[in-house]
């Protein structure tokens, strides 16, 4: 088993039971095959350094799960269909530190 | 004469004392690597705060002569930099 971490951005024009749904389905998929989600991150609603597709907003998530290669094989063929993604980005790392949020906002706390 | 002054006073200026203008011999202007310290922030492509020390102004990468970064942490930043990019987050 390896760990990954994935990050994914998503049209701004989006509800958040949809934002809801997207993050259930991904996860789904990484759970069966193979993986397992250790964390999920929502980094909101961010400005885009530059236009993707004449967007200027998306919406970023993040999870952090362990898997083999077949995981990442079904999770990146799924998300090159879907149409409500911008960019998604993979990246391999040695160990998880799952303390640390870089993007985490001082209201969202609720305890 | 005249000709042969000239030349000279070129020669003395062109090679060496034009780099001591900038390096003296005596003094050295070495700075440690400042991620390379204890307790140094962690290289990381969602470490936005940290990877903006390291950009110029039109979003180009610095140079380690200027910034003294070790050569393994700038490799380290230049990839966490192109990912930040690839992210849209710089």
């Amino acid at each position: 088993m390896n760990c990954y971490e994935h990050t994914f951005i998503a049209k701004q024009d989006l509800s958040e039971s949809q934002n809801q749904k997207l993050i259930d389905k991904y996860e789904n998929i990484i759970n069966k095959n193979l993986g397992k989600v250790l964390k999920t991150e929502k980094w909101g609603l961010r400005n885009l350094a530059y236009k993707i597709k004449n967007n200027r907003k998306g919406f970023y998530f993040h999870i952090k799960f362990e898997g083999v290669g077949k995981t990442i094989e079904e999770l990146e063929g799924a998300e090159n269909i879907d149409e409500i993604l911008l960019r998604f980005l993979t990246v391999k790392v040695k160990k998880h530190d799952l303390d640390i949020n870089y993007f985490e906002k001082k209201d969202d706390y609720k305890p | 004469m005249k000709r042969k002054k000239k030349i000279n006073s070129k020669r003395k200026t062109s090679s060496y004392s034009k780099l001591n203008l900038f390096q003296k011999p005596g003094i050295k202007f070495f700075r440690p690597c400042p991620l390379s310290i204890k307790d140094a922030p962690l290289v990381d492509y969602k470490n936005i705060k940290l990877l903006k020390k390291y950009i110029s102004e039109s979003g180009r990468i610095l140079p380690s002569r200027i910034t003294s970064v070790s050569q393994n942490k700038q490799k380290k930043l230049s990839r966490a930099i192109k990912r930040a990019r690839l992210l849209a987050l710089l």
